[in-house]
């Protein structure tokens, strides 16, 4: 018995070590000290678990849960307005995709940027100078119970400095945008690959 | 390996598994083997999105702090996949078996647990409940995770009453009597 457990202490130890530096080396590797959700994403998907599946009591939740923030929430009908302004092709008003690349490559909404809040630093630099030139960013992640899109509304404002009356949360993000028969870019940002998405978007978890 | 004295001769020989002996070590090695490739697939397919893992572990509202639930959601990974490769291998095959039952039974906890809120919530049956509870294998029916969970800790049992032996580089690091 004794034997037992001092292996189960040195393979502990060895696991331990191994584990935290193949994170270390890992390029999507975790880094430890950061808060990765910040703001009210915990009371979000509390809010959301407590409106029971109905999508009006969710969205009341979500928009209060935003509200507090300081965060404004725009719906499917006010973000096909958005992507119909004509600023959107100035870039005064631009879409940002808060999304993984795998996502992201898989479809977008059309001349959306891409910022993986988990991954700030491989993004940052194309995203910053276009949001702190915009006036209006609509931030988007997959819909239903993503935090993405308001963490990374969050990040923005605390560590970048853009103005919070300029960030504005599309919460039923790009299921709904499929959903809605809306259009669709894939790959690269400004590929010119579009597709108008006939089937809404298969139920994810 | 044991070995019997010929009373005739004197000297050592080695004595021969009956056949019930080989029977159970070899279905322990398959046991072994299974176990850790398990273990070795669940666990990259979180470690390599840390991330996605990190958002299934905020569900279940564990802690608060930030710095322990990165660190769950880094390292928790990684340490599956080494306790899996010693399996495969045969390292440290007791302990790293003892580790898998105990990390098992909590999280079989608290998935029963989130099961059994989600569906007060949405008033159905426990078994009608299904979402992705970070367990590396997407979303799933609860019920038949649980199951799941409790075949491997089953399973774990035998590696760690030390059945598994054949191809075992080291099958224990402590002890010079195998099973103490």
């Amino acid at each position: 018995m004794r034997n037992l457990l001092l292996e189960a202490v040195l393979v502990t130890a060895s696991g331990l070590v191994v584990a935290f530096a193949s994170n270390a080396l890992s390029p999507r590797g975790l880094k430890l000290t950061r808060n990765y959700s910040p703001g009210t994403a915990l009371a979000m998907s509390k809010a959301m678990e407590s409106s029971g599946g109905t999508n009006v009591l969710r969205n009341a939740n979500i928009l209060s849960a935003l509200r507090a923030e300081g965060l404004q929430l725009v719906d499917g009908n006010e973000a096909a307005k958005l992507f119909a302004d004509p600023k959107r092709s100035q870039d005064l008003l631009i879409f940002v995709d808060a999304r993984d690349d795998e996502h992201y490559q898989a479809g977008h909404i059309p001349g959306a940027y891409q910022l993986d809040h988990y991954h700030p630093e491989n993004y940052l630099a194309s995203v910053l100078p276009a949001c702190q030139a915009a006036e209006k960013i609509v931030v988007y992640c997959k819909g239903g119970s993503c935090e993405d899109s308001e963490q990374t509304a969050l990040m923005l404002r605390d560590s970048s400095g853009v103005p919070k009356d300029r960030l504005f949360v599309y919460a039923g993000g790009f299921d709904e945008w499929t959903a809605d028969h809306r259009p669709v870019e894939l790959g690269q940002r400004n590929s010119g690959q579009l597709r108008q998405v006939t089937l809404p978007a298969a139920a994810g978890p | 390996m044991k070995h019997q004295v010929n009373s005739a001769t004197t000297a050592p020989v080695l004595s021969k598994p009956t056949l019930p002996g080989h029977w159970l070590e070899y279905t322990g090695l398959l046991t072994r083997w299974f176990l850790g490739g398990t273990f070795v697939y669940m666990g990259l397919t979180k470690a390599l999105h840390p991330e996605m893992f990190l958002k299934l572990l905020r569900q279940y509202d564990l802690t608060g702090n930030s710095l322990l639930l990165n660190s769950i959601a880094a390292g928790l990974p990684w340490f599956e996949v080494f306790c899996g490769l010693l399996l495969l291998a045969g390292i440290a095959v007791r302990g790293s078996s003892l580790l898998l039952l105990l990390m098992l039974v909590p999280f079989t906890f608290v998935v029963f647990k989130r099961a059994l809120a989600i569906a007060d919530l949405q008033h159905i049956a426990l078994c009608a409940v299904r979402f992705d509870c970070g367990c590396g294998t997407g979303a799933v029916l609860i019920c038949r995770k649980l199951l799941e969970n409790g075949l491997l800790m089953l399973l774990s049992c035998l590696p760690l009453a030390g059945v598994g032996r054949p191809f075992a580089i080291r099958f224990s690091l402590t002890a010079s009597s195998p099973i103490v």
